[in-house]
């Protein structure tokens, strides 16, 4: 997920949605092809993950493929009742909320800043901040490795929310930097007038206009967050602590897998990004553009 | 780059979708949403020796291929996964594009007596082609730093087959614990993605001051 890139989406969005869809507009036969390939491309995999959660681990080990089979529940009662999963639930959600929260505390203010001022610094910034964005994430794990170590914030989730934090930042400025510029200045000049300081006129006017755009970004921040793995496993050094993630990704390059159960895992790390993308979806589909 | 051109032709077939399309475009959406460790695990399952494609295969009547297990697959495998993760990516974003040519040129396009492929070549196809652009940069860049398919599908083995060069850098590091080499390593992939931000940052900034 590039975060310029999903700015990119919000603005070409914002300029389009007014615009019904193209009404005269019949599928031809190849574009309903192309729809049930590309059902079964995206379709698949989800519905494995289902099936095989609901095998019993004897039915996996002869043919994985079978489709009838008597399902059973078994994979989710021994991952309920099993000592890592509660904990590594709440770690998740403890790990994504507040990286979502400390991105949102340091990322508006900076995304505000950078959308009304101008010049030569902001450009270098503005470009300081895509490079950032965009460096792979096994560069950084190494010398935040080091860091951490020496400031003794390694196994511990405040550490590793400041390094998800810090990785997700840049993101998160630069995908919400379009969404302050969308605001109409004068909207702010005439607040101004009404004799509205500056920390009012963003609490009252910009805030509230810029809200889908905030809504998207903590919701793409809480999604990576969510998945994200390598920081965890790296600096968490006691498995106990592990979120979900961590968890999944340690089981799944284990040898000898217990496939049901680590598919009902994957099901159980799913189902909180279900929800929440069920809310958000309307959002993430087309960016900004409230009910203006 | 296969992403890149499948994103293209999703959204071209999702352009004047349906209810039909609507629930793909979510569903599509949706994975892209879900935790790469997830997407990666499954297709592990479906690609291990008695994974789906595999049973399918026999069926069939042809021998089992190692998609992950043989130095050649395994590359192939890895590459054709990512940019099945990325395609619902570059869908919504040429979607975006595609929605935003006006009505009237298609119009146009069908009294002039354009067909419909000859529509996609000369009108379609030349409106998205800054979006093409910039999307090239970011798919380039997101295949080049993935990391959480490799770690999940193959740790970078058979071999080395499935090392790049950001993911070897993490091997060094923390399997060899050769933090020297690691952070080298990392340098150079780090080098690589600044020269792509590059470009990327003056095409952004081009547009920016057009509009």
């Amino acid at each position: 997920m590039s975060a310029v890139a999903v700015s990119r989406v919000t603005e070409t969005a914002t300029a389009t949605r007014r615009r019904p869809r193209n009404p005269r507009g019949r599928s031809g036969p190849v574009a309903i092809i192309l729809q049930v390939l590309l059902f079964v491309m995206y379709g698949i995999p989800i519905l494995w993950i289902l099936l095989t959660s609901i095998k019993s681990s004897d039915e996996v080990i002869g043919t994985q493929a079978s489709i009838i089979f008597t399902p059973t529940l078994d994979a989710y009662v021994r991952a309920f009742e099993g000592q890592d999963l509660w904990p590594a639930l709440a770690q998740s959600l403890i790990i994504s909320t507040s990286t979502m929260v400390l991105v949102l505390a340091v990322a508006i203010p900076c995304a505000y800043a950078l959308a009304r001022v101008g010049g030569r610094w902001v450009t270098i910034a503005l470009a300081l901040l895509i490079v950032l964005q965009m460096m792979p994430q096994t560069a950084t794990v190494i010398p935040l490795f080091q860091i951490f170590g020496s400031w003794g914030l390694l196994d511990s989730t405040s550490g590793l929310v400041l390094a998800d934090a810090a990785l997700l930042t840049p993101f998160a400025i630069v995908l919400l930097r379009p969404f302050f510029r969308a605001v109409p200045i004068a909207l702010e000049e005439s607040a101004s007038i009404d004799g509205a300081g500056i920390v009012r006129r963003f609490f009252s006017i910009v805030l509230p206009v810029a809200r889908n755009g905030v809504a998207t970004t903590a919701t793409l921040v809480f999604l990576i967050c969510w998945g994200e793995f390598l920081y965890a496993i790296n600096f968490l050094l006691s498995p106990g602590t592990y979120p979900l993630s961590a968890l999944l990704a340690q089981q799944v390059s284990a040898f000898g897998i217990d496939w049901p159960a680590l598919m009902a895992l994957s099901v159980i790390t799913s189902i909180p990004i279900l929800i929440l993308f069920a809310a958000t979806y309307r959002l993430l589909r087309e960016g900004s553009r409230s009910a203006r | 780059m296969l992403g890149l051109v499948g994103g293209l032709v999703a959204a071209v077939a999702l352009r004047r979708s349906g209810r039909l399309g609507g629930i793909l475009l979510g569903l599509m959406v949706f994975v892209w949403a879900l935790p790469p460790v997830v997407n990666g695990s499954v297709w592990k399952f479906l690609l291990g020796d008695a994974g789906l494609f595999n049973t399918m295969l026999h069926t069939v009547g042809l021998p089992s291929i190692p998609f992950l297990f043989d130095e050649h697959f395994a590359l192939v495998s890895i590459a054709l996964v990512n940019s099945w993760a990325i395609i619902p990516f570059n869908a919504l974003v040429f979607r975006a594009s595609i929605l935003g040519i006006p009505d009237e040129i298609f119009e146009a396009a069908q009294i002039d007596g354009a067909r419909p492929w000859q529509e996609l070549r000369y009108v379609l196809l030349p409106a998205v082609r800054p979006t093409s652009l910039v999307l090239a940069v970011l798919t380039i860049v997101y295949a080049f730093r993935s990391f959480d398919f490799i770690y999940v599908m193959t740790y970078g083995g058979p071999g080395k087959a499935t090392n790049t060069l950001p993911f070897l850098g993490y091997l060094q590091a923390f399997v060899r614990n050769d933090y020297g080499l690691g952070s080298s390593t990392a340098v150079l992939a780090a080098i690589f993605v600044l020269v792509l931000a590059i470009v990327y940052a003056r095409s952004v900034r081009r547009e920016e001051l057009e509009s």
